[in-house]
């Protein structure tokens, strides 16, 4: 774990350093429940029903656009073939990059749920909410973290991967949504939308760390 | 395909590889005869049962009292749901899990030749559904868990094959790269499933299993006559497939190799 550890805390360090990237996320999400609210007329009617889909869908675009980016550096400044001779094993450094990627997405999205808060009139940060995010973003991100390994071809990569990532996603888009809804108290029927969510983000961790290894070998 | 499995990649997790070996030795052997039969046996077999399965479906079976001749469309729909569609992905998520144990890029020939035949009996699947659905439900499309998670599986083996095709046919990384989107998708199926199941559900039940039988015997028989059919064109329509993209493999490499020899 220790390892994973340092990947993470050297990648934190760059993405504080230079904010620009957490910045352009963050503003791409705002910007997206603001055309939500156009495109729906969200300040007019009663937007708690639609509040779970606009958030999700926000999260989802989101978390692509930013984890897209998980290895661009590395690759740019030509790091990722040392940190994978490192001796280290290659799901170590996938983990990092997780959590990384899991951090900075979870802070983007408190931040979305406090916008949000503040524009729906809608308490969203309480603590079943934010377990709901919490879980949901580690089951995408992994998935995303894992695609992103696209690696070279920068230029199919852009666009390749929301089409890839989003049909693999469907699942944990439908259990979050209605897990979310759950939490508002919407009437969204009874089916176990967290354990479906938890067993997404389990499947898509665990599968990610066996399959990173094949992903990144030269 | 005969040397499989010869050097295991140094990073790959033990467990993973038994299990994909494991998968790949099931597959092998359930497939390999008829592989090998491709150009002989297998298209003989192939056009004797597409034409039992025509003959029975269009004159033999009886007239259904209440859906009428658009039911007949069941004798091509259901079979290619699951032997077109589900068994086809299955072949390509195995080939793709041979491709990373064994790293020959002939698999990554067939893995991709499943695909194109899985994804062609999808589109098969959801198209006479829809022509059955409008006189059935009286709308061509419903958002049903069950036609919902195969639109699901389409879009993800469309995407399969689009991250493919942007690489060139001996490009080991993206043959690689796709390997692992391929399993990862076929491994989403139950999770699709379960998710759409929760969200939404009208499909017709399986009535096929129910221990007593609503359906006459004269149905069943052409049934089962159109899964042997289905099943044996999905089959050499892989074979196929794959042959020609070994074909398209070689060709390249030769050219590539022409091209190191008098460079111009």
């Amino acid at each position: 774990m220790r390892p994973a550890l340092a990947v993470f805390r050297k990648d934190f360090q760059l993405a504080w350093r230079d904010r620009t990237g957490w910045l352009s996320a963050f503003a791409f999400a705002a910007i997206s429940i603001l055309v939500y609210s156009f495109a729906f007329d969200l300040a007019a009617t009663d937007v708690r029903p639609l509040l779970p889909g606009v958030l999700w869908t926000t999260f989802l675009f989101v978390g692509i656009f930013a984890n897209g980016q998980s290895f661009q550096r590395e690759a740019d400044a030509g790091t990722f073939d040392a940190m994978m001779i490192a001796p280290v094993s290659p799901s170590t450094i996938f983990f990092g990059k997780v959590i990384t990627n899991l951090v900075a997405l979870v802070l983007i999205e408190l931040a979305l749920l406090v916008l949000a808060t503040m524009l729906f009139d809608t308490v969203l940060l309480t603590a079943e909410l934010i377990l709901v995010v919490a879980i949901g973003t580690t089951g995408y991100v992994s998935l995303t973290t894992l695609l992103s390994t696209l690696g070279s071809r920068a230029r199919a990569r852009a666009v390749l991967l929301p089409v890839l990532a989003l049909p693999l996603l469907v699942p944990l888009l439908i259990a979050g949504v209605r897990a979310t809804g759950v939490a508002l108290d919407e009437p969204v029927g009874s089916a176990p939308w967290m354990l479906l969510l938890s067993m997404f983000a389990l499947w898509a961790t665990v599968g990610g760390a066996l399959l990173f290894p094949l992903a990144v070998e030269r | 395909m005969s040397a499989v499995a010869t050097q295991t990649p140094e990073n790959c997790p033990a467990a993973l590889t038994s299990v994909l070996r494991g998968i790949l030795a099931l597959f092998l052997w359930a497939t390999l005869p008829l592989y090998n039969a491709r150009w002989t046996l297998l298209p003989a077999l192939t056009g004797v049962a597409m034409m039992a399965m025509l003959v029975g479906a269009v004159i033999a079976a009886p007239r259904e009292v209440i859906e009428g001749d658009v039911q007949r469309l069941m004798y091509i729909h259901v079979p290619s749901a699951s032997a077109g569609t589900y068994f086809a992905f299955l072949i390509a998520a195995a080939s793709s899990a041979a491709f990373l144990i064994s790293r020959d890029i002939r698999w990554d020939a067939v893995a991709r030749s499943a695909a194109t035949v899985g994804v062609l009996f999808t589109v098969i699947t959801l198209a006479t559904g829809a022509i059955w659905g409008k006189p059935i439900w009286g709308v061509y499309w419903t958002w049903d868990a069950r036609l919902t998670s195969t639109l699901v599986l389409l879009l993800i083996y469309t995407a399969y094959l689009l991250a493919r095709s942007v690489a060139g046919p001996n490009d080991e990384q993206a043959a690689r790269y796709s390997a692992i989107f391929a399993l990862i998708g076929f491994l989403d199926i139950p999770l699709i499933h379960f998710s759409v199941d929760w969200w939404r559900t009208l499909h017709p039940q399986r009535i096929i299993f129910d221990p007593r039988p609503a359906v006459p015997g004269e149905m069943l028989l052409v049934l089962l006559i159109a899964f042997i059919a289905i099943t044996l064109l999905m089959l050499w329509l892989v074979a196929l497939r794959s042959d020609t993209e070994q074909l398209v493999q070689r060709t390249d490499r030769m050219r590539a190799r022409l091209d190191q020899r008098e460079p111009a």
